[in-house]
């Protein structure tokens, strides 16, 4: 029960106002806002960016940064008498190993590109921006006309879901509530992926526009963009294209707020975000209702991932089957994050349904030989080198029981213990569970005490109850957070049994 | 009931209502579904995952607790795969919490083996390392919370804020992390906490529990409970006096569960943590007149009572009766404060009559 006109959806900026959880700030926080003062100091000690306000620098231990070597750098930080903590995936895993620095300018970022050519959707190097052509076409040929187009073109969305975009939009539009909103998820950290960094760096204009053309087909007036708290320069990239496009006179009508993330991951979960928006622990929530139908302020909600609206201009320019036909298996192009064990780094856009090989030619090569990688960031787990040649999509790595997820691939060479790879992913799920359902808050524990057991001892008794505790995680967790956060493990046992002491297929139960 | 809207709970033809959930249609059918993290008082919290039924055409498991029923919905509530992931669940909490039900149950019974007893268990995890912190520096007398038995269901919480509307704890931290706190994990008698001790009565494992019967160290289990009437004002709730019936000690009082007593399963800090004066060596038993030298000696009840009627009845004489005035205690409840009145009016034609809690 809130207290009568207190203002929860400002904690959050008030506590990051007052530079974090620091003595007297949630007394303050509470006299600005009549929020509790308990519940201040839960939602502040729930984001590691306000909990831990005096670290200077955060040293990633994502899988990519640490087979890279995080743990030499983090015994370079401190030797400088600088306080340094580690955090997860920091979305830098083409510099890996990877540091950030709270308020610190970041200079930019070199990473390997695909050339701009005519046959992409998104088309990183593209320097012909700020047309807003796609949204001229909107309010000439009306929402319906849209509707169909985002049909043809088999959008699915780029989050890590697949899931279709056309079918979400329908169910807004199908709500008798007429109050709607329009929420950016860029709160990218899936480890090894940092794609909407760069789409927001890049094409600034392509997010904006995608917006624009969402909030005018759905009827929203208001768009919300959740940008991780970490990335300052795409947040400042936005603002800057934002400003410029207000001048065409294009987006009249439309309140754009730009929210930060305050360092969790789950919050990249959609409804976990909007409980974040609505200045709360960022636990997700139950589902059903879907947020299509009640999400933020409990209204109808469309929530999309950066990469999947930056797609709808290009969809809408050229045409929905124009879009679906640049894919090989599933429709349009795709950005591919390469890190890891390869020669260069970087994002790639390329047909849907590429294969891993071809996936490797465009960033360089493997450095060293290939012996696993992960497709789709921490929860698609591992598939070995023989896999090399399945394509790319949602379907076929789900049928090859992982997933595209985010499209973060990390790739390992074979210097890398895939038991140590195994609790690298563990200590990822149990730093950022959000500790609200047991099966995941205690199971993540249970993977990474056992693998370091495992690690200590090499007796393959310790790993007795594991499949009862996965199986368990799978079937009883509330989010995907926990539902895949085994997975790692499992495909590590799976394809490199004799790494964890067991006979070839008995991990396959 | 919403017309002709039917669920099916393990084969039963269950009518329903429109927003009710698949845990309160099944309870109505006596169809018993666990759970660690539900009140019927309070909205659903859907962590525990003890309630996850089978409904067909879901590809996973659905929390009972929250899950809404919807016509021709067909549920199954003891499927192998539901009873494996209660006794998973079981399992998971003995190995962050406690696993020798003796030590869990040291001061408050734990549902965590109430449910094992029904359930069984997948069998002994091994112990996961403890995460959470607690308030050692927490001075407050009453209420003490113990890190290491919480499962995080937020009964707690949640209780304070929807039932109590005091919200002086939370959900703090993240993951293996997140624990019970105050804000800046202050004392309790620091934040806006009443020491109701709802949060006691709530806590399904006794992280929660009571300081001094704590102190006392004799499980609730082998205390006997006694129905009685809290008698600090006129609500009428109704109290368990935890009795050790060895020592002839009241060693706690609780609250009798919600839904059959009126007030609820709650009680304030008076009739919850209240009671040690009925042990304390001064406590009066027997009435006292005061002498002539200021001394008192003790008296009978008719003695005593005779000697009011007649003090008042000299005043009422001397000075008029509107020299006299009654004033009631909030201990009274509504019949004696009628009953306080007609003495004033009746027997002392005065109407200068007053209840203090009227103020």
């Amino acid at each position: 029960m809130l207290p009568k006109n207190a203002r929860r959806e400002e904690v959050l900026d008030r506590l990051e106002e007052q530079g974090g959880l620091k003595p007297g700030v949630v007394q303050r926080v509470h006299q600005e806002t009549g929020v509790p003062e308990a519940d201040i100091y839960g939602v502040a000690t729930f984001y590691h960016l306000l909990a831990e306000p005096d670290v200077e620098v955060r040293v990633c231990q994502g899988l990519t940064c640490k087979v890279l070597g995080s743990e030499a750098l983090m015994r370079d930080v401190q030797s400088t008498g600088t306080s340094a903590c580690y955090a997860s995936c920091l979305g830098r895993c083409d510099q890996a190993p990877a540091l950030w620095r709270a308020h610190h300018q970041e200079p930019p970022l070199h990473t390997g590109l695909t050339e701009s050519h005519s046959g992409l959707a998104i088309d990183l190097e593209n320097h012909k921006k700020y047309k807003l052509k796609a949204l001229q076409k909107l309010l000439a040929q009306g929402p319906d006309w849209v509707l169909g187009q985002l049909e043809t073109s088999e959008l699915t969305g780029r989050g890590g879901a697949g899931f279709p975009a056309h079918i979400k939009w329908r169910a807004i539009r199908g709500q008798a509530e007429t109050e709607r909103y329009i929420v950016l998820n860029a709160d990218e950290g899936e480890p090894g992926t940092f794609k909407d960094r760069e789409v927001m760096l890049r094409r600034p204009d392509l997010v904006l526009e995608g917006l624009a053309i969402a909030a005018k087909c759905l009827e929203a007036a208001d768009i919300y963009l959740y940008i991780r708290g970490e990335f300052q320069g795409p947040k400042q990239a936005m603002r800057d294209a934002l400003t410029r496009l207000q001048e065409t006179g294009l987006l009249d009508g439309l309140n754009w707020h730009f929210v930060d993330g305050h360092g969790a991951y789950i919050c990249g979960e959609e409804t976990a975000l909007l409980e974040a928006l609505e200045g709360k622990r960022g636990m997700p929530r139950m589902k059903p209702p879907y947020p299509v139908e009640k999400g933020f302020r409990g209204k109808p909600t469309l929530i999309q991932n950066v990469e999947t609206i930056a797609c709808l201009p290009a969809i809408l320019r050229q045409g929905g089957e124009w879009f679906r036909d640049l894919g090989k298996t599933e429709a349009g192009t795709k950005l591919y994050c390469l890190s890891g064990h390869v020669r260069r780094p970087g994002v790639y856009e390329v047909p849907m349904g590429s294969t891993m090989a071809e996936l490797l030619d465009q960033a360089g090569g493997v450095d060293g030989n290939l012996k696993a990688f992960s497709p789709g960031g921490a929860s698609s787990g591992f598939l070995p080198a023989s896999e090399v040649d399945i394509p790319m999509d949602f379907k076929s790595l789900r049928d090859a029981g992982s997933m595209l997820g985010s499209a973060g691939v990390v790739v390992l060479n074979d210097t890398v213990d895939m038991v140590e790879a195994s609790l690298m992913q563990a200590v990822f799920f149990e730093d950022e569970s959000c500790g609200q359902c047991a099966p995941c808050r205690i199971g993540t524990q249970v993977i990474r005490q056992t693998l370091e057991r495992y690690l200590e001892s090499k007796d393959v008794a310790v790993l007795a109850h594991l499949n009862e505790v996965m199986w368990g995680m799978g079937e009883a967790s509330i989010c995907g957070l926990g539902q895949a956060a085994y997975w790692p493990l499992q495909s590590a046992m799976k394809y490199f049994p004799q790494e964890f002491g067991l006979e070839a297929d008995s991990a396959n139960d | 009931m919403a017309d002709g809207q039917f669920v099916i709970i393990d084969g039963n033809e269950l009518s329903f209502e429109e927003g009710e959930t698949l845990l309160q249609v099944a309870a109505r059918a006596d169809i018993e579904i666990p759970t660690l993290c539900y009140d019927e008082r309070l909205s659903p919290a859907g962590a525990c995952r003890m309630c996850l039924v089978e409904v067909e055409g879901s590809r996973l498991m659905q929390p009972a607790c929250s899950f809404k029923a919807t016509g021709g919905m067909v549920v199954r509530t003891q499927t192998p795969k539901v009873e494996r992931n209660r006794r998973f669940l079981l399992s998971l909490h003995m190995a962050d919490t406690e696993q020798d039900r003796e030590r869990a149950e040291d001061a408050n019974p734990s549902r965590i083996f109430d449910l094992a007893d029904v359930h069984g268990t997948a069998g002994c995890f091994p112990k996961v390392e403890q995460k959470r912190s607690g308030r050692p520096q927490d001075v407050n007398k009453f209420i003490e919370f113990r890190p290491e038995r919480c499962i995080n269901c937020s009964l707690c919480t949640r209780y304070c804020e929807q039932i109590e509307a005091v919200s002086a704890i939370t959900l703090a931290g993240r993951g293996a992390e997140t624990t019970i706190s105050t804000a800046d994990a202050k004392s309790l008698t620091d934040t806006t906490c009443e020491l109701c001790g709802g949060c006691v009565a709530v806590c399904p494992t006794g992280a929660m529990t009571e300081k001094p019967a704590l102190a006392y160290g004799k499980p609730e289990k082998e205390l006997e409970k006694i129905r009685t009437t809290c008698n600090f004002c006129g609500v009428g709730c109704q109290l368990d006096l935890n009795v050790d019936r060895e020592a002839n000690r009241i060693v706690k009082a609780t609250s009798p569960p919600p839904g059959t007593t009126v007030n609820d399963g709650s009680l304030c800090v008076k009739g919850r943590f209240a009671n040690d004066f009925v042990h304390h060596e001064e406590r009066l038993t027997s009435p006292l007149i005061r002498q002539e030298d200021g001394s008192f000696r003790e008296a009978s009840w008719d003695e005593a009572l005779d000697r009011v009627v007649s003090g008042l009845q000299g005043i009422a004489d001397r000075h008029g009766e509107d020299a006299l005035a009654f004033i009631s205690s909030s201990r009274c409840t509504g019949e004696e404060n009628y009953l306080f009145q007609k003495l004033s009016r009746a027997a002392f034609r005065t109407h200068n009559v007053h209840q203090c809690a009227a103020t």
